[in-house]
């Protein structure tokens, strides 16, 4: 049982990490990323509607559609991260709104174009794009040991790619000039801009890194946790990842930790239901709980926070 | 062109609502470019959509209907819709972003469907009943997300995202466990006696349904108004969305405020609670959220966030959405259009601050212009 909520707890916490990294990047640059839900739903969208083209070529078992469709899917994040970036830095919108306005947009498009993508290439009427659910491997060796051994079974290949990513992306952000320019533009604009550092050029970067990642993330509950396309994708996850990272006070370790809660709390409950063997509907009990959990830890820590300074600032060169 | 455009939309006078119609008919002309790119007449889709929502003469009606009877199905989405909207409105008056609006309608719904909507109480008792329990509940979500955010300083979007989805599960819960009716799969259907919107009244030789909540939802939109333009309440919490430090040191307790405007925001939303699902619907659907609650901040931007201008606001979007249903079938396209056209008309919608400010810029130019031709 423990080994089953580790293997949930992770398939599902991963995701998000790489999700929060994401707002993490666009948010320590100064934009306010409500969109992620959005982006994320964009992503796999894009993602699952190459998966399908090419299953039609290599066949249902060939594994390249799996990879390239994150490749596609990261792009696709990255694309409609520019309506986000459109409407905060070149229309200066108010953030908060515009990502709410991404986050609409995408639900309607992703579900418009699915049911018009379906019709007209696939030829059936239909809302979603059957993916299947990823095959999952096993370290050998190390899988054997009890307990720890559990973070090594049954593990989605994603979960190697969001790892390897997010490893890169804490380098980036805290061993590069360009991490440091970013940060400088999310506490002091101006500082930033005297330093010769173009603001908007910067925060236009970090927001489709951001598109990026959530695009992966969502890619991977496509793969995992729903097994289609469908716009039943929009279920919070963005928004559960925003709060993780707010939680991991805007960088990255611990946001992975408040990730790591979220998904074992996750796991946890619904291997109590099994255990218990109650009755499914109950199973809408325990999903309550990463919500819930979520609302506590900020209550007990978002007194200590302390978010960008021009976080959700619109950047004025006029304005001192 | 930059003439063109000072002249529509730069002054003083009504420049907001010019903009908002400007956004509208924008986003209006890109939903017919999409409409054109799909080989669709533009024009007959938008027709389309004004009959289905009863503003215009649809070709032919089945048995007992005709424009009167659509008109009053559109005034019964209506109503919630404006509810709704003032809802965030109020909030937004208070610098803050109320998107729990539809956790709040659904608590309100699911608490008057328990206690007042599967009793037995008779009709003029109930129905106010469900309103007064509707506001009531809404109001105490509301009060909850304001608390956490002056107590807790939790963002009011993370927050309040937290408890819809809080609540959506433990409703769909409850509803699935105890309420469910099999074959519907929705909760059990209220009694008539409490539901806001009288269905199937039988007149005129027509069949129609009167949403008795809609008189309520005009006077509660000018009551708001007064509320927050005339008064010292609305003055303060005016005062603290513009600028918290500067109430602060006005003497105005934001904290107060903040908590004030998220109450009232509650009661309005669970007033859009009760009558969508006491009303519009006698029933609630497990695990869905109502999307209404999000569309409404659509709305409310639309409406510049003025009570007023949410009627005329929701007016237009739910009459997209009212109508989408006929605009499908008639014309063979996916409704999912209509929820396209309305983000169009919200992204242009969230650039009307920009606009306004390249209104003024340009015309600041143009004098400019004219000054250096004098001299």
């Amino acid at each position: 049982m423990i080994d089953n909520i580790i293997i949930d707890g992770l398939a599902f916490a991963l995701p998000m990490f790489i999700m929060a990294i994401g707002g993490i990047y666009s948010e320590k640059s100064g934009i306010t990323n409500l969109a992620l839900e959005g982006l994320q739903g964009f992503g796999a969208f894009f993602g699952a509607f190459t998966a399908v083209l090419l299953m039609q070529q290599f066949g249902g078992s060939s594994q390249v559609p799996y990879y390239i469709s994150f490749i596609a899917a990261a792009l696709g994040g990255m694309l409609f991260s520019l309506v986000h970036v459109l409407l905060c830095i070149k229309f200066k919108a108010n953030q908060v709104i515009s990502g709410v306005v991404v986050n609409i947009l995408a639900a309607a498009l992703t579900s418009f174009l699915t049911k018009r993508l379906n019709e007209s290439i696939f030829g059936k009427t239909s809302n979603k794009f059957v993916l299947g659910t990823s095959i999952r491997f096993s370290v050998p060796g190390i899988s054997g040991i009890p307990v720890i051994g559990a973070f090594f079974r049954n593990v989605y290949p994603f979960e190697v790619i969001i790892i390897i990513i997010a490893v890169i992306m804490w380098y980036v952000m805290y061993k590069t000039p360009f991490g440091m320019h970013l940060r400088a533009c999310g506490d002091n604009p101006h500082a930033a801009d005297a330093a010769g550092i173009d603001v908007n050029r910067i925060r236009l970067i970090s927001v489709i890194i951001s598109g990026g990642l959530s695009a992966i993330a969502g890619m991977s509950y496509a793969y995992s946790i729903t097994a289609n396309f469908s716009p039943d994708i929009y279920l919070g996850f963005g928004y559960l990842s925003i709060a993780a990272l707010i939680f991991g006070n805007w960088s990255i370790l611990p946001t992975l930790e408040a990730c790591l809660i979220f998904g074992f709390a996750r796991s946890g409950g619904q291997a109590l239901i099994q255990q218990l063997g109650m009755p499914s509907t109950y199973n809408d009990i325990v999903r309550i709980i990463p919500y819930v959990v979520t609302l506590l830890l900020l209550v007990f820590f978002s007194k200590h926070n302390n978010s960008p300074r021009a976080l959700g600032e619109i950047y004025d060169k006029g304005k001192r | 062109m930059k003439k063109i455009l000072i002249k529509l939309l730069g002054g003083e006078k009504l420049q907001m609502v010019r903009i908002s119609l400007f956004s509208i008919i924008i986003s209006l002309f890109v939903g017919a470019i999409i409409f054109i790119a799909m080989g669709k007449n533009p024009f007959s889709a938008y027709g389309n959509l004004l009959q289905g929502s009863g503003l215009l003469m649809k070709q032919k009606y089945a048995g007992r209907q005709n424009m009167f009877t659509d008109f009053m199905s559109f005034l019964d989405t209506l109503t919630p819709m404006i509810f709704a909207a003032l809802a965030v409105a109020v909030a937004l008056k208070a610098g803050l972003f109320n998107i729990g609006v539809s956790g709040m309608m659904l608590t309100a719904g699911f608490i008057a469907t328990l206690t007042v909507g599967y009793s037995s109480l008779p009709a003029f008792l109930a129905k106010p009943l469900v309103l007064i329990i509707g506001a009531v509940s809404g109001a105490l979500v509301g009060a909850l997300i304001g608390w956490l955010k002056y107590r807790f300083n939790i963002n009011e979007v993370v927050s309040s995202i937290m408890i819809n989805y809080t609540l959506m599960y433990i409703f769909t819960f409850f509803i699935n466990t105890f309420f469910l009716e099999p074959t519907s799969r929705q909760s059990i259907v209220i009694a008539d006696e409490a539901r806001l919107t009288l269905v199937n009244v039988k007149a005129f030789g027509l069949k129609f349904c009167i949403p008795l909540a809609f008189p309520l939802a005009i006077i509660v939109a000018i009551l708001v108004r007064y509320l927050i333009n005339r008064t010292t309440t609305g003055f303060e919490i005016q005062a603290v969305g513009l600028g918290k430090k500067a109430a602060n040191y006005a003497g105005i307790s934001i904290s107060k405020n903040m908590m004030l405007a998220m109450i009232i925001s509650g009661a309005l939303a669970g007033l859009a609670g009760v009558t969508y699902f006491c009303g519009y619907n006698a029933s609630i659907r497990p695990g869905v959220v109502p999307s209404m609650g999000f569309n409404a901040i659509a709305v409310a931007l639309l409406g510049c966030c003025d009570p007023i201008g949410c009627i005329f606001a929701s007016f237009l979007i739910t009459a997209i959405s009212n109508g989408s249903i006929y605009m499908s079938s008639q014309q063979g396209v996916e409704i999912e259009i209509a929820d396209l056209i309305t983000s169009v008309i919200l992204i242009f919608a969230a650039c009307s601050e920009f606009l306004r400010m390249y209104i003024e810029k340009i015309s600041m130019e143009q004098n400019d212009k004219k000054d250096v031709k004098r001299v």
